[in-house]
């Protein structure tokens, strides 16, 4: 190579990642449901001939790491039969996918008959059919109540629709507009990122794109090792429950060890329980999720590849919760991913203050409210996730109301665009303060509270919501944080709280009212600054009460002024009371 | 003239400036002013004290925000600051529908009962915002009377500043100009009152960022419509430009120290949006704020940006930038890292001698040693490929800047003519338009220093008024709606300019943010000023259907709905005119000034160098060249074409 095509390939190697972003803003804006154009359900990426990923532009980073599983899936099936102008269709989850919602399309990229690229684009399609509006659902048994598989089939042939599978796409979904207004943009945006590719290659010439793309690779792997070096090494492990497996109350036991060396970190899920219904997660979700944590230590601001994953094992045993196989359900794998993610942060933790806070509320809320708008005879759907409470760091509060892990730039939608386009009333939308949150020398952040009342005759509800019975976990003696949960207001009926339901009908007037938990703190709350519990309490986020029992902080009731010397005495004796419970 | 800032009291600065200019201010017959007030009172975070009152059950709006983690993998991430704390947000019980109609009268008890708390808090502004208030604002229109009944603490309004839907968007832009309203209002009194006891008569003006002026008195009440100035002028300077020597579809270039900023102008319409951030970057969600602004992008890439060698070993350019100090290595100030005006010097692009008319003597050997020991030792390449590197870079980031406003928004650059200004903005531009085939460059006679207050100059009195109401435009019965709309805010319009100026002759413009039903973004499209009809309505949604082609690359059958109606009133003032300028010189050799050795695309070079004060209208010669002045450099290579208009632009074209 040239010495000046060192600086070309760098420039190259800018041009690919930056298709990657042009073609995530096109679809972003040109999608038809609100899941995928407010909330960003969805990810872009590029592989390379090999199905080795290059360059991805994740919305949410649960996405980050089943998309090179999908190019592989299609190179694997439809080796040296990919013609110019194909788009393929994948959305099973035991090789390569999530749940049935979310539709990955491939499109292979071309320079004289030669494969050079595959351009990925997985969203989350509002409908595939199945059991309940929506498609994904918490009470189904076999993946087949879960909507339409669809295993790796051609939708496109060389430029042309192939309208038998876009036929039997649209008749399976009750949204067939939505549906296809989806996939049409999810396909343009995806043309977007192979003209920039063709561009490149005329520019450039095919040798030195190629050349570019395996640098990316090569870049990734060589900075990663020298993040690597940068961690403590050891073993590290951490354990933990999920709610419930899915179709009983049981909760499942997960596990996880994490063996962080110079060249490899490995987490290794053995042990962990069976899933029975739909919350196992499969097993590129499985990757996905220990992907997050694995950035979030290393570097979160990684342009990230194939390279820069190849340091990362994960091992999760075929039929446990964190690898399921057919015909498991998995439309809400979520809940189980989420702890792949969690447990090796909260493995980690406290040797990585610097990267790492408490435990967060960690559930997505996942949260449908449907029906059919009496004004206007259409139907209409909330599809969105809750914000909820993050824990402490080292050196700072929680923040509150912020998406869980497994999301990312997803915007909360306002609910001023809810109450013009569907017949809700959003009573209120606030802090969960009732709930608080885990107390510590830094606190976790708060949940929400959000109250949806139906001004229609009626509609379904849907939710799915985890960490209801086992809190955030706390830090160096900061305590849990609180769990999330779900109250229903219906008429003539005692509120009832629940977690997780599916497809319940409310009548008009009837409220659900979604509550997040607070995150873990981080520290002894008797350690926290005397000020900041002041200031606690002049904000309303703690009682007087609390500031007294949990922090040891003496105020005046009117004033709000420290009583410095109750104070003192004060936290000498919780201490005291502390010290002597700690060793009974 | 330029003088130093004097963050103290700003107006102290300028009233220097003024004096030091010995202007004759009864012979002065207009005053624009552009000022950064706005947007570093925010920034620095020194605001004042704001209480809010809001909607019962929406106490946290500022808070909660849209809770998106920009910084996705960043598990230490943290929200921006919501400027009022949570003590200062009080909740009054009413209730306004998503129709408008009014769910829970407004409790006047709890209205007053929240003022006092807030004034026994001390705070210094009030700011009122409520759930659905673009639907109906009458409940804040009360408390706004209730609140003046009581106090004189200023008060903002939410739905004064915009009607379009979005509670926490519109509440944080309510909240931001009630933070900055005591502070700039002072400072604009200030201001008038030194213009005027120097025997200024007529109404001074200041920037906004749509691109138009308003009066003092407008701007002391919504100063958050002036949080961009300077990078906006520079956009309407452009824009007058070109108008002048009859470009339509131009990019204005603004390569700075320390930023590039690109806009995009087609048919001499700067496009003005009201999707804007303060603080947002790639991995901070930064705080909204829904006022029109001129869509500029900018980037991390200027003229002293450094060059640095990442973990892996690959150059990069910016974002970080030696600035003024310690500035360049070859300033000899101190600096040590090779920024971008090093790597000129060291291959000859520019003057290796002196800038800015010999007032700053440049060390070439300073540059050397900095690009040779950070740089090119690294890759074992010579001094002069690793500064071509570094200028490679540079050129790619701002040409992606030229990207980001073009090709990402379906526009195609070839398109248009490259209107360049700034300090490096002349030297990114020939790369910059080889790279992505742009056939034309403008260097504007205005020097490239103060380009952006000329542009000012150049503006008119604009208002912007923005109300969010969905119409659909296959519901036959709707679309009465859309006259009335237009009708209405055109009334509005006029009866704000009256107050204002006691003028009646408004140019009005109409736009309409459209967009397919089910769709959540909008595409800003002109609407005709006329009553709208049905053989309108298909003018209209064609228009749709275009637009919403050429951004997103498809069209779809389905309903079209109107969001957001828009309305710009436009009144023109006296400006400032550019002249022809005489014909000085026969040839283009009466300014060759000498010949230079460079080192460009990997060879060593010799190039003519021309100065551009003895450049005389009709001259044309072919590149490659370099063109220079004591503030400024331009640069022209081998394929390119270098002529002079008559008013003593340089345009580079292909050849």
């Amino acid at each position: 190579m040239s010495k000046s095509d060192f600086f070309t390939l760098e420039i190259i190697k800018n041009g690919l990642i930056t298709a990657n972003e042009e073609m995530f803003y096109a679809f972003g804006r040109t999608a038809k449901s609100p899941v995928i154009y407010e909330v960003l359900d969805y990810a872009v990426a590029m592989a390379d001939q090999r199905g080795e990923l290059i360059a991805q532009a994740p919305g949410v980073p649960g996405f980050s790491g089943v998309l090179d599983f999908a190019a592989r899936e299609v190179l694997e099936k439809w080796n040296g039969e990919l013609y110019p102008g194909d788009v393929v269709a994948l959305n099973v989850p035991y090789k390569s996918g999530t749940h049935l919602n979310d539709v990955t399309l491939a499109l292979p990229v071309f320079h004289r008959g030669e494969l050079l690229s595959l351009i990925l684009n997985k969203g989350h399609w509002s409908e595939v059919g199945g059991m309940h509006f929506g498609s994904w659902t918490s009470d189904s048994s076999e993946i087949y109540q879960e909507g339409l598989l669809l295993p790796c089939v051609k939708v496109y042939n060389e430029g042309k629709p192939n309208r038998d599978v876009i036929d039997i796409i649209l008749e399976n979904s009750r949204l067939p507009q939505h549906t296809l207004g989806d996939m049409e943009a999810q396909v343009a945006s995806m043309k977007v990122a192979a003209r920039r590719v063709e561009k490149l290659v005329e520019k450039y010439g095919v040798d030195m794109v190629k050349k570019a793309m395996d640098k990316i690779i090569d870049d990734g792997y060589r900075l990663a090792l020298i993040n690597l070096k940068k961690l403590p090494k050891g073993v590290f492990e951490a354990e933990d429950y999920v709610d419930d497996d899915g179709l009983t109350d049981n909760p499942v036991y997960v596990r996880v060890k994490v063996s962080i060396t110079d060249e490899e970190f490995t987490a290794d899920f053995t042990g962990s329980g069976t899933a029975k219904g739909s919350i196992a997660s499969p097993y590129a979700a499985t990757v996905s999720g220990v992907r997050e944590t694995y950035m979030a230590v290393t570097d979160p601001h990684v342009h990230f590849n194939g390279g820069y994953f190849r340091p990362l094992k994960v091992i999760a045993p075929p039929g446990s919760v964190f690898h399921p196989t057919k015909p498991t359900p998995t439309s809400t794998y979520w809940e189980s991913m989420a702890y792949t993610t969690d447990l090796v942060w909260k493995a980690l933790a406290p040797h990585v203050p610097d990267k790492l806070t408490a435990g967060h509320f960690l559930s997505i809320l996942a949260t449908i409210l449907g029906g059919v708008d009496d004004r206007t005879g259409e139907p209409f759907a909330i599809v969105e996730p809750q914000p909820g409470g993050w824990g402490a760091g080292h050196d700072k509060d929680g923040e509150s109301g912020l998406v869980a892990c497994g999301d990312g730039e997803t915007f909360i939608a306002s609910n001023e665009v809810y109450e013009k386009h569907m017949p809700i009333l959003v009573d209120r939308y606030c802090l969960n303060i009732d709930s608080g949150t885990g107390h510590g020398k830094f606190r976790g952040g708060f949940g929400v509270i959000k109250d949806y009342r139906v001004l229609c005759n009626e509609a379904y509800f849907t939710v799915s919501i985890g960490r209801s019975k086992f809190p955030p976990w706390g830090v160096a003696g900061g305590l849990n944080g609180t769990p999330n949960y779900c109250v229903i207001f219906k008429h003539g009926e005692e509120p009832r709280v629940v977690r997780k339901i599916a497809a319940l009908k409310l009548r008009k007037g009837e409220v659900v009212s979604l509550r997040s938990g607070g995150g873990g703190g981080w520290g002894d709350p008797l350690e926290r600054e005397p000020e900041r519990v002041r200031m606690d309490v002049k904000n309303e986020y703690i009682t007087i009460e609390t500031a007294r029992n949990i922090y040891g902080v003496v105020l005046d009731p009117e004033t709000l002024e420290i009583d410095r010397e109750a104070t003192a005495k004060l936290r000498e004796r919780l201490k005291r009371e502390k010290g002597q419970r700690a060793s009974k | 003239m330029k003088d130093e800032t004097t963050p103290i009291d700003p107006s102290i600065g300028v009233v220097k400036t003024i004096q030091k200019s010995g202007i004759d201010f009864s012979r002065v017959t207009s005053i624009i002013h552009g000022q950064t007030l706005v947007i570093n009172t925010i920034i620095e975070r020194k605001g004042v004290k704001v209480g809010l009152i809001t909607t019962e059950g929406y106490r946290d709006v500022l808070e909660l925000q849209r809770s998106n983690r920009r910084d996705m993998y960043n598990f230490r991430y943290k929200k921006p600051d919501p400027i009022v704390p949570r003590y200062l947000r009080l909740e009054v019980e009413e209730r306004v529908m998503s129709d408008g109609t009014v769910l829970k009268p407004l409790n006047e008890e709890h209205v007053r009962g929240a003022v006092a708390k807030l004034l026994k808090e001390n705070v210094e502004s009030i700011c009122v915002s409520l759930i659905n208030s673009y639907a109906n604002p009458s409940h804040e229109e009360r408390i706004g009377e209730i609140v003046q009944s009581l106090t004189n603490t200023p008060v903002t309004l939410g739905h004064e500043i915009t009607r379009e839907w979005r509670e926490y968007e519109r509440t944080m832009t309510a909240v931001l100009n009630a933070y900055v309203k005591p502070k700039l209002s002072t400072y604009l009194s200030k201001l008038e009152g030194e213009f005027r006891s120097r025997g200024f008569k007529r109404h001074p003006f200041v920037m906004l960022s749509s691109g138009g002026v308003s009066t003092f008195e407008a701007a002391k009440k919504y100063p958050i419509f002036t949080i961009e100035s300077g990078p906006v002028a520079g956009v309407i300077g452009g824009v007058y430009i070109a108008r002048l020597i009859g470009e339509n579809n131009i990019i204005v270039l603004d390569g700075g120290s320390t930023t590039t900023k690109a806009s995009l102008v087609e048919n001499l319409i700067p496009r003005v949006h009201t999707e804007y951030f303060v603080e947002r970057t790639r991995y901070t969600a930064g705080y909204p704020v829904r006022i029109p602004v001129v869509d500029t992008f900018e980037i991390g890439n200027g003229g002293t940006s450094i060059a640095w060698i990442d973990e892996i070993g690959n150059l990069r350019v910016g974002p970080k930038a030696a600035g003024a100090f310690p500035g360049p290595a070859c300033y000899g100030k101190g600096g040590s890292e090779p920024t971008v005006t090093d790597a000129y010097v060291v291959n000859g692009l520019i003057n290796p001698e002196y800038l800015l008319g010999g007032a700053m003597k440049i060390h070439k050997q300073l540059a050397h040693r900095s690009i040779k020991e950070k740089v090119a030792d690294h890759y074992n390449i010579s001094v002069e490929e690793g500064a071509e590197g570094i200028i490679k870079l540079a050129n790619e980031n701002a040409a992606f800047a030229i990207r980001v406003v073009s090709v990402q928004r379906g526009y195609d650059p070839r398109d248009f003519t490259l209107i360049v200004h700034g300090g490096s903005g002349p030297m990114f531009a020939p790369f910059i338009a080889q790279e992505l085939e742009i056939k034309k460059i403008i260097v504007p006679v205005i020097p490239p220093g103060v380009f952006s207050a000329w542009g000012m100059l150049t503006t008119d009195i604009r208002h912007d008024l923005v109300f969010t109401e969905i119409v659909r435009l296959d519901k036959r019965e709707q679309v009465q709606k859309i006259n009335q709309n237009y009708e209405q805010l055109e009334e509005r319009m006029i009866s704000i300019f009256k107050e204002e100026l006691g003028v009646g002759e408004v140019v009005v413009h109409r736009y309409a943010d459209m967009r397919y039903y089910g769709q959540e973004h909008t595409v800003k499209v002109p609407i005709p000023n006329m009553k709208i009809g049905e053989e309108e309505v298909r003018l209209i949604a064609n228009r749709f259907h275009e637009y919403h082609e050429r951004e997103y690359a498809f069209r779809l059958d389905g309903p079209i709905e109107i969001v957001n109606f828009h309305v710009v009133g436009e009144y023109k003032i006296k400006k400032f005119e550019l002249k022809e300028i005489p014909q000085t010189a026969d040839s283009p050799d009466d300014s060759l000034i000498g010949e230079r050795r460079v080192y460009l695309n990997g060879d060593d070079l010799t190039l003519s160098v021309y100065d551009k004060q003895r450049l005389s209208p009709g001259f044309s010669f072919d590149g490659p060249a370099i063109i220079e002045d004591p503030t400024s450099t331009i640069l022209a290579l081998k394929a390119q074409r270098v002529s002079v208009d008559k008013y003593g632009n340089v345009i580079i074209s292909e050849r």
